[in-house]
């Protein structure tokens, strides 16, 4: 087994110990819990409308996902544009 | 909230307006508008849009009365929408909001801000303790609006309530009346704490008594929205995976096409609750345990109807103090959620995702009616530094939806962590040992 194998598996010890120390907490006092307003509300909304062009390339990267990728994130705000009139 | 984050990669805009700020007074004007050129005064001093009178004129006096034979020993029949009147028996459905203000319907239509009259300003300088000349015998009683709406004459026994749209804020435009009854929401609760007590704070089970759980109507505001919502960001198609090197220092790479994406969605909320009492709206869980209310949320409101004082009676109630416009950086931070949760559907096809960059909103119009919605609560005060945490347990009063947060014993929790901890460690040293 190489090093970076046996460097993970020490790691099982602390890491069990954190994730389920939060995942008890949570259970108990709830913290991550709010309204889901975002799929319990009624919304009626017309087709999404939209455009999209190719403007780069990426080669050889190594990460799963594209950085910062925020698409199920709805409560994270990003830079809000002001005075649009659609 | 989510809304405090810093969004990557640009620095949020913090001007005026943004929703980090305190919007201005509504009606107030940096600039005189006498100063100001004939058109555009005339269209600052122009009337407001009218709002929705809510106000019932035959329930001025403060006295309820039985429609049948004039009595105001009026209660609402547990389980159900009716009054009943202790007296002669007779019931009576109150009206529902809902069609009697037209309140569901043209909410594409929605333009400008149509506030109903319970939803109205609050004025500083009204005091909430009222007081009525009672009609039946003529002496004056007094109704603390903080957390009651109703009270005796303790001479002639008449009931009275707060009926008048009085500007305090303490009476809404409707009221969602209890559904879930008390031992209902008492089973509720037991069999929420039931679930949670191996880690839970020995004094809490020590003094667990569900039985003390009590009735309140919160004040929210229910909002009504037509909105557009345009996003703006980056998305990654992937066009190839290979592997390089060989053995242990193989590793993936991707290749991928960058797509510059741009939505837009038009779209009308109807019926989102917010909270109109500042305390309750502010979910800062280091604080308070407020997120466990806001979780028990949305109520069946379009069932709410016209604001009847006798509906309270037996239960408590808290004062609304936020204005419409406290509340509209909220709606419109949630709006934008709402308009992100719709568009996510059609940016499916960028497998690696998308990471949004710019965002606007456009607000054409919204309704707001102010409500009391019913909500069972029981309360643990966990004594600590700050005065500790007030832990809630709550029981939506119609649907029956629960949730708490229970105190935990922290050491027990610690002990039990490091022990598995420990374990796991201890397998990962066996199959370290073994295999070297």
């Amino acid at each position: 087994m190489s090093d970076d194998g046996g460097l993970w598996l020490l790691a099982m010890g602390p890491a069990g110990a954190t994730g389920l120390y939060w995942f008890l907490y949570r259970y108990y006092r709830n913290t991550d819990k709010s309204h889901a307003f975002e799929h319990e509300t009624a919304v009626e909304a017309k087709p999404v409308t939209g455009s999209e062009h190719k403007v780069d390339e990426v080669k050889g990267t190594k990460e799963t996902r594209i950085r910062g990728d925020n698409v199920s994130a709805y409560r994270k705000r990003v830079q809000r544009i002001r005075g649009d009139t659609s | 909230m989510s809304n405090t984050n810093n969004p990557p990669p640009v620095p949020p805009y913090t001007g005026p307006g943004s929703p980090q700020d305190v919007p201005p007074v509504p009606g107030s004007s940096p600039i005189d508008p006498n100063t100001l050129p004939e058109p555009i005064r005339d269209e600052l001093l122009a009337p407001d849009p009218v709002a929705i009178d809510t106000s019932a004129e035959e329930l001025k006096d403060g006295l309820n009365r039985c429609p049948k034979c004039g009595s105001t020993e009026i209660r609402q029949k547990p389980g159900s929408d009716l009054l009943i009147c202790l007296y002669c028996r007779n019931e009576w459905h109150g009206t529902r909001v809902e069609e009697e203000f037209g309140l569901g319907e043209g909410i594409d239509q929605l333009k400008g801000t149509i506030i109903a009259s319970g939803a109205r300003d609050i004025a500083a300088d009204v005091a909430s303790l009222m007081s009525f000349k009672c009609t039946g015998c003529g002496a004056e009683v007094t109704v603390n609006t903080e957390s009651t709406m109703t009270a005796r004459c303790h001479w002639c026994r008449h009931v009275f309530g707060v009926n008048e749209q009085v500007a305090n804020g303490a009476v809404p435009d409707a009221v969602l009346p209890f559904h879930i009854k008390k031992e209902d929401a008492v089973a509720r609760i037991r069999q929420f704490v039931d679930k949670r007590r191996l880690f839970a704070l020995k004094e809490f089970k020590e003094q667990f008594t569900p039985e003390n759980v009590t009735g309140v109507y919160l004040p929210y505001m229910i909002v009504d929205g037509n909105a557009s919502a345009d996003v703006a960001g980056k998305g990654e198609i992937k066009t190839r995976e290979y592997t390089r090197g060989s053995g242990d220092k193989k590793e993936t790479y991707y290749d991928a096409d960058v797509y510059q994406v741009e939505r837009h969605v038009d779209f009308t909320v109807d019926d989102l609750p917010l909270e109109s009492s500042a305390e309750r709206g502010n979910l800062d869980t280091r604080t308070n345990t407020n997120n466990i209310i806001n979780t028990i949320l949305p109520f069946d409101t379009k069932n709410a109807v016209k604001w009847n004082a006798s509906f309270l009676a037996g239960y408590s109630s808290e004062k609304r103090n936020q204005d419409v416009e406290h509340l509209r950086p909220r709606l419109e931070d949630q709006l934008l959620s709402i308009a992100r949760a719709q568009v996510e559907q059609s940016v499916s096809r960028y497998g690696r995702g998308v990471r949004w960059e710019q965002e606007a909103l456009n607000v054409h119009g919204t309704r707001w009616v102010s409500m009391y919605l019913p909500v069972w609560l029981y309360s643990y005060q966990q004594p600590g530094s700050n005065g500790g945490l007030l832990h809630y347990i709550a029981v939506n009063g119609r649907t029956g939806e629960t949730m708490g947060s229970v105190p935990v014993q922290q050491w027990k929790l610690l002990m039990t962590a490091i022990t598995v901890g420990t374990f796991l460690e201890g397998i990962a040293l066996w199959i370290l040992g073994s295999t070297s």
